[in-house]
């Protein structure tokens, strides 16, 4: 079975994330880039599913700036084997990815395609369910536990009050929750190995899809400061507070 | 006087409620991290400014009780403890950080604000403190420049010590100094200042400091190479600091890792094992650097010192690898260790460790020995877990009998029986196997020319 796992270069979960002065965005000079968190869960369940011999081979595919190629080799030190850059320094929307990722799956014809489930970036939740609409594959998404059988996939999905398992035909799409597994880390070894993997580049125009942002970022602010903690002398104050203040008594 | 008038006369000179003498509060401020000896202060005070702390030394002074100055109380050197009716003086309320100055890269701050505040703050200006370990969160700087302490940084940013540029202290004697005030430069004779850092509260106390802050390091990455032996660490070091500026260069045992791992939150570096583990720290400035971090671990695998390892790809990578080595104190602190922290210079470290490897082996067969360190500054910490079926007291005795073998191999190196912890009392009486008896006594000199009638913090580090 062939997988295709869409990866992104995002900004690091972990970096404090900054507007630009004039509002227009997060400001990126200077920033740490790192693979979207949810994007290492798809590459691991990837590369899992090929221990275990269920997969055969594992294509990345990633869409950004000609440096989301470190992405992509880190995938490939995790133990993908080759990789897909669409090369654009353009915006790319939920839907233009979506459209992006059905070319490529058009040409590499894969058995199973794995998303996560969004990009903490700009946190859509969309893409996923897009490329399955434009395809015409089924979807399983938010998905805790991944599961082969035969040309069938099991996917048990995190929902609000549970888990649910839908089976689903293959070729299909799957976006990744948390809870999926455990990424590992990209051992030195594996990540001078990884420079010899192919790393194919390709841009939207050769894939025949043209960027049309459907969406106008109007302003972007940081969001409201949380006001400071105050210290009540008693009880009765606290309860004047709340019935009088906060007006939740 | 009783003690009840005493501690009402104490009260005058404190703000309301700043005077406790509840069980509560003599027990959790009466002593730090190490929990060996038991608390027995009289009063705990918390003042607001260096005028209360200097009513508090000239009140002690009349009435000759012992003061003992508490920070965050994370010290392993049983510094900040009163087992003897003293009054403990907590910074707790002396928190704020008072000054900053961007173009001198300074910050004032009073010496109850917490390691990690300043941090923060640093961070906040776009700036940047490197002084960090895994207390950080709870310490404090008057703590931190009273232990001068090191950490994870040291081998690129150096000890507390090369931070301070200014130092407010009330002495022994109750007077106020304004030390060095907050001077680059300034050769005009004895440098006080430099006494009270690392003087573990013994000539008084340190009310305020200035900081020098310095510029953010720029995509720290992280490297857990497994080595094959211990004696590989030096080689490892040596290789890649021929070529890159490492910002840390930690190592520790497959024991010492497991224990972290046991607690389950923080994943391993990689699926084998090795017997030990280094990680280095560096600024992956350019593409240049990691190319030359690559070429430098093939040249360790094929040399045959390193079996494995793994580069953090992200932020939180970097960070979960930070945890396998400071997780280590706090996963083995249930296990009631038994802390040595020893140091000798860094090319003497590979054969020191053999040594002492072999006497703690021999000498403890059945206990569990965990060794990790800051080794690349030729600093190393021996710990040594209680078996849950030994008594406290039966396991502290097995170990004090050991230290002797320990400290004349340290001895033996010109090393130091505590290379970062400090003294306090339970190094004390193994000073001599660091200072000489001459050196001592110009200590026991200094003491007195601050703090004449011995109220500060008595009985730590030196007796009079
Ligand atoms: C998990 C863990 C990891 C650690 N790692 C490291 C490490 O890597 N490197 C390292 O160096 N240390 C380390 N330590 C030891 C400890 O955290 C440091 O020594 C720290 O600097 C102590 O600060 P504190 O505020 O907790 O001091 P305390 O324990 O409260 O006091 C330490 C000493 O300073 C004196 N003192 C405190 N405040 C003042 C003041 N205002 N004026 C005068 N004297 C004062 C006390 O009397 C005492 O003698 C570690 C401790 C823990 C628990």
């Amino acid at each position: 079975m062939k997988v295709l796992v869409a990866v992104k270069r995002v900004i690091d979960y972990n970096v404090k994330a900054r507007v630009k002065p004039d509002n227009t965005g997060v400001d990126l000079t200077n920033v740490k880039m790192a693979m979207n968190p949810f994007c290492e869960i798809a590459v691991e369940e990837a590369v899992r599913l090929k221990e275990k011999g269920v997969a055969s081979e594992i294509v990345v595919v990633s869409i950004g700036p000609k440096v989301a190629q470190e992405q992509i080799r880190t995938s490939l030190a995790l133990g993908a084997d080759r990789g897909i850059l669409i090369e654009t320094d353009e915006e790319v929307q939920s839907l233009d990815a979506a459209k992006l990722l059905k070319a490529v799956f058009e040409k590499e014809q894969p058995n199973l395609v794995i998303l996560g489930k969004q990009s903490i970036d700009s946190d859509n939740n969309q893409t996923g369910q897009m490329l399955a609409a434009l395809t015409g594959m089924p979807q399983g998404t938010f998905a805790s536990e991944v599961a082969v059988e035969g040309d069938k996939v099991n996917v048990t999905r995190e929902i609000d009050g549970g888990l649910v398992t839908v089976a689903l035909n293959t070729p299909a799409v799957i976006t990744t929750d948390l809870r999926l597994n455990e990424p590992r880390y990209a051992s030195l070894p594996n990540i001078m190995k990884a420079k010899k993997k192919p790393l194919e580049l390709t841009s939207p125009a050769d894939l025949g899809v043209e960027l049309k942002p459907s969406l106008t970022t109007l302003k972007v602010e940081e969001p409201a400061t949380r006001q400071a903690g105050i210290k009540v002398a008693d009880v009765a104050e606290l309860v004047d507070k709340l019935k009088n203040e906060a007006k939740v008594i | 006087m009783t003690q009840e008038q005493l501690i009402e006369e104490l009260k005058k000179l404190l703000d309301e409620g700043k005077v406790r003498t509840d069980n509560d509060a003599l027990q959790t401020f009466g002593k730090d991290w190490t929990k060996i000896h038991e608390p027995k202060p009289i009063a705990i005070v918390f003042p607001k400014s260096t005028e209360q702390v200097q009513a508090i030394v000239k009140f002690a002074n009349e009435h000759n009780i012992g003061l003992v100055p508490s920070g965050g109380r994370t010290g392993l050197s049983a510094g900040a403890v009163a087992t003897n009716g003293e009054i403990v003086v907590s910074f707790d309320y002396m928190n704020q950080i008072l000054e900053f100055s961007g173009s001198d890269r300074t910050v004032r701050c009073q010496a109850g604000v917490v390691t990690e505040q300043l941090q923060n703050y640093a961070e906040e200006q776009g700036l940047y403190y490197p002084v960090d370990f895994a207390s950080a969160g709870s310490s404090q700087l008057g703590g931190n420049i009273s232990t001068n302490a090191g950490g994870i940084k040291v081998i690129r940013y150096g000890m507390s010590r090369d931070w301070v540029l200014g130092l407010k202290v009330v002495t022994g004697n109750g007077d106020i100094l304004e030390l060095n005030k907050d001077l680059e430069k300034n050769n005009t004779g004895y440098d006080i200042r430099h006494l009270f850092i690392g003087a573990e509260g013994t000539l008084g106390f340190i009310t305020e400091a200035t900081m020098k802050l310095t510029r953010q390091p720029t995509n720290l990455t992280v490297l857990v190479l497994g080595l094959a032996d211990l004696d590989n660490t030096m080689n490892v070091l040596q290789t890649f600091q021929q070529k890159i500026d490492l910002t840390a260069y930690e190592f520790f045992s497959h024991q010492a890792m497991g224990h972290v791992l046991a607690h389950g939150d923080v994943p391993a570096p990689f699926e084998g094992e090795a017997p030990y583990y280094a990680l280095l720290e560096f600024e992956a400035i350019s593409d240049g650097v990691m190319d030359d971090a690559m070429a430098l671990f093939e040249k360790c695998v094929e040399e045959g010192w390193v079996v494995d390892g793994v580069i953090s790809q992200s932020e939180t990578q970097a960070q979960n690898l930070w945890r396998l080595r400071e997780g280590i104190s706090e996963s083995i602190a249930p296990h009631t260790p038994y802390k040595n922290d020893i140091s000798v210079v860094v090319s003497k470290v590979p054969e020191f460790l053999q040594e002492i490897d072999a006497v703690v082996t021999e000498h403890y067969p059945d206990f569990e020995i965990i060794w990790f360190g800051h080794i690349g500054d030729g600093n190393l910490h021996l710990n040594i877990l209680k078996p849950s079926d030994l008594p406290k007291e039966e396991f502290f005795e097995k170990c004090l009998q050991v230290n002797k073998w320990v400290f004349q191999i340290v001895e033996k190196y010109n090393g130091s029986v505590s290379a970062e912890h400090g003294v306090g009392l339970t190094k004390k009486d193994y000073l001599s196997y660091t200072r000489s008896p001459t050196e001592i006594e110009y200590m026991k000199g200094i003491k007195r020319v601050f703090d004449p009638k011995n109220i500060m913090n008595p009985g730590k580090v030196i007796d009079l």
